[in-house]
């Protein structure tokens, strides 16, 4: 771990844009990305509203539809355009997380090094996709994001900051190396 | 291995593209105007009496159908909800037409305030202006009701107070201003008070947020719950479920 502040902040950068470049790597990794950030913008919105979203899935599952538009709109109507660009990228985020994450599984169950250290940041990443935004939701009410400090958009701002911060840290995971930031 | 492993220009466009129609999708849907049009005056409203067989004080309530109609609606509300002003726009008045106008169902509108700091003020307010024209003239209410929920703004629960309160109030015909402001001085702590008990029931019967409805069958005592603005359709199927009852 040589290197100052600057170098750590300058690899931690590259990494993120590796890390963040790993899905356009493959015409699988790209889907399996677009899929995990489209069904993580759905759970994190529906979310916002459990009750009625169960009770509109129960009722008829092809109302999903109506749901995530309704939702949608309620997201917007309480937090503004800055908090439902926070859950989009927050999905987005979330859908790379999960295919790097899974490619690390894969690597490391090949390499059979005790890699879950590895790992762990990833995985840790993806699972945070439903930490940030989403969980207050749970609480019942759609005004509980809205009764924290700028419309929970702090929050929301936190998460991303932490599947960044993870992404980073994880880099491209072709790549990645396990002893300090070093690149294979 | 000529494209796998690389980050192709192709690959690079579907991405930024998928990005870019995902981000704009969502904006779109975010921000579209729900349906609107004419807002809701039922045909009859009457004052509430008593408490019904679930256990809900009617007493004085507003009150849309007929007095007589089989089944009871309770609508929990709170002026600053955009998810309740979605259900007033998009599906009240296709509800109010088939089922509460048709004496099939009645809607009384029980205050639930639960979004900011404003909302239980804005429930007196409602009260208040109820209490006014519940004799004279009902539909003054109802007009009232609405123009409170259009000043939803797009965003926050910051528009609600006071001032805003009072010009909804002035600018509603049939409404006196001064009249809602006195009842709202001498009569404000009893009417928070007589809140807190139908907001118990909404709590006992697990709605957790508004819009939240409670169909009770005013004969079988058959009841069944809808939390959230649902379309006209599960409302219309939740009616035929508790009426069969």
């Amino acid at each position: 771990m040589t290197g100052g502040p600057a170098t750590a902040s300058r690899d931690w950068t590259r990494d993120l844009r590796d890390a963040l470049g790993y899905p356009l790597t493959s015409d699988a990794r790209l889907l399996s990305a677009a899929v995990v950030a489209l069904a993580t913008y759905v759970i994190l919105v529906l979310s916002s509203f459990p009750q009625f979203s169960v009770q509109v899935l129960s009722t008829d599952p092809t109302d999903i539809g109506y749901a995530v538009t309704a939702l949608t709109r309620e997201v917007y109507l309480t937090t503004g355009y800055l908090g439902l660009a926070l859950v989009a990228t927050y999905a987005v985020l979330a859908g790379v997380a999960v295919t790097n994450a899974l490619a690390l599984v894969q690597r490391a169950r090949r390499r059979s090094v005790s890699t879950i250290v590895g790992v762990l940041p990833g995985l840790l990443a993806a699972g945070c996709a439903s930490c940030g935004a989403g969980v207050l939701g749970a609480l019942g009410f759609v005004g509980a994001m809205a009764a924290l400090p700028f419309d929970g958009n702090l929050l929301r701002v936190g998460g991303i900051a932490l599947l960044l911060f993870f992404l980073g840290r994880a880099g491209d995971p072709q790549t990645c190396s396990l002893d300090g930031g070093g690149r294979a | 291995m000529d494209e796998e492993g690389n980050i192709t220009r192709r690959r690079a466009l579907i991405a930024g593209g998928a990005v870019l129609a995902f981000g704009s999708g969502v904006a779109y849907i975010g921000s579209r105007s729900g349906a609107s049009g004419q807002h809701y005056v039922p045909d009859t409203t009457h004052a509430g009496s008593g408490t019904t067989g679930f256990d809900v004080d009617l007493d004085g309530r507003p009150i849309a159908g007929e007095r007589d109609a089989p089944i009871d609606i309770y609508y929990w509300t709170d002026y600053l909800c955009p998810f309740c002003k979605q259900f007033e726009t998009e599906t009240l008045p296709e509800l109010g037409r088939e089922h509460l106008d048709t004496g099939d169902a009645r809607l009384a509108v029980l205050p639930y305030p639960n979004i900011g700091e404003y909302s239980t003020p804005a429930a007196v307010w409602g009260r208040c202006v109820w209490s006014q024209v519940a004799d004279s003239d009902p539909d003054a209410f109802w007009n009232w009701h609405a123009a409170a929920f259009a000043e939803q703004p797009e965003s926050g629960t910051d528009w609600a107070d006071d001032e805003m309160f009072a010009a909804v109030t002035e600018q509603t015909a049939g409404v006196d201003l001064s009249a809602v402001e006195t009842c709202r001085e001498e009569r404000g702590a009893t009417i928070r008070e007589r809140i807190e008990p139908n907001v118990a029931m909404a709590q006992e019967s697990r709605i957790q947020g508004t819009p939240g409805f409670v169909l009770y069958n005013r004969d079988s005592g058959a009841a069944g719950k809808l939390v959230g603005a649902h379309p006209y359709e599960n409302f219309a199927d939740a009616i035929d479920q508790v009426r069969r009852a």
